[in-house]
């Protein structure tokens, strides 16, 4: 057999084949990442609350509970510790119906007032107001307790949320957006939830983000 | 380079996507090493056609 100088790269069928092995291979490989992202994301139950179960995304009744942000050192940043029972809205004892429900209400509150228009939540949104992703971690709503005449943070939030223009925040300070009572405990549970979803430290130094490490992330743009 | 797994949810992805090099080393080669073989069949396709 004869052994001519041929060039592969003047080949279409070479060509031809490597373009479809690459799509071939890219496209296996979105399916099975699209199928990788879903134990990702699927929230856990009330029952793996319970059972001390960590889930990336806790059951709406993670309401009942207290979050704290604490510095992980093996993962190098902040993850959400769910910990003892907690009263939201004077009760520690939100059904998973009841919580679902209240999320819902919230995430639709959320979307119906465009908080994503300034605020960014797990990623998604602008950034000229402050990141919402862990707001209800946010130390600055302590000093909203006062502020609004409340005796809980979550009372503190909904009442700002009523009426934000009437109460001194931040230079870009946020407009009425006419959020009745009920939707405003929605978007506190819907914020609650969200601060107890593990986002890999996601926004980075959250609870860092002041001068003084006191004010929290509202003041410390 | 490899580092310890440290993800919520176990993933083979979250292991190999520890940082860009990672993931990055791994489609190369995944990608690259069976275009030598596609390579190599056409060159002797195309040296047994000549």
């Amino acid at each position: 057999m004869s052994r001519k100088v041929v060039s592969v790269w003047t080949s279409i069928p070479f060509w031809r084949r490597s373009a479809g092995w690459v799509t071939g291979f890219a496209a296996v490989l979105l399916i099975w990442l699209t199928f990788d992202s879903m134990s990702q994301i699927t929230m856990g139950t009330d029952a793996d609350l319970k059972n001390g179960i960590t889930k990336r995304v806790p059951a709406p009744t993670v309401i009942n509970y207290k979050i704290t942000y604490e510095m992980d050192t093996r993962r190098g940043h902040e993850v959400p510790k769910i910990g003892e029972k907690e009263k939201f809205f004077g009760r520690d004892d939100w059904s998973e119906e009841e919580a679902s429900a209240l999320l819902r209400l919230g995430k639709l509150a959320s979307q119906a007032k465009n908080c994503m228009n300034c605020h960014t939540l797990l990623g998604n949104g602008a950034y000229y107001a402050p990141d919402l992703t862990k707001a209800w971690l946010d130390p600055a709503w302590e000093n909203y307790i006062p502020m609004t005449g409340s005796t809980t943070k979550e009372e503190a939030m909904s009442k700002f949320l009523q009426n934000p223009s009437m109460y001194p925040s931040h230079e870009r300070m946020m407009p009425n957006l006419g959020i009745t009572e009920r939707e405003a405990i929605g978007l506190v549970a819907f914020l609650k939830h969200m601060s107890s979803i593990d986002t890999n430290g996601f926004p980075r130094n959250f609870g860092r983000m002041s001068i003084d490490g006191v004010t929290g992330a509202i003041h410390g743009k | 380079m490899i580092d310890p797994f440290v993800d919520v949810v176990p993933s083979f992805f979250a292991t190999l996507n520890q940082g860009p090099l990672t993931l990055t080393l791994f489609l190369h080669t995944i990608i690259v090493l069976p275009m030598f073989w596609i390579y190599k069949s056409e060159k002797k396709r195309l040296e047994e056609e000549a």
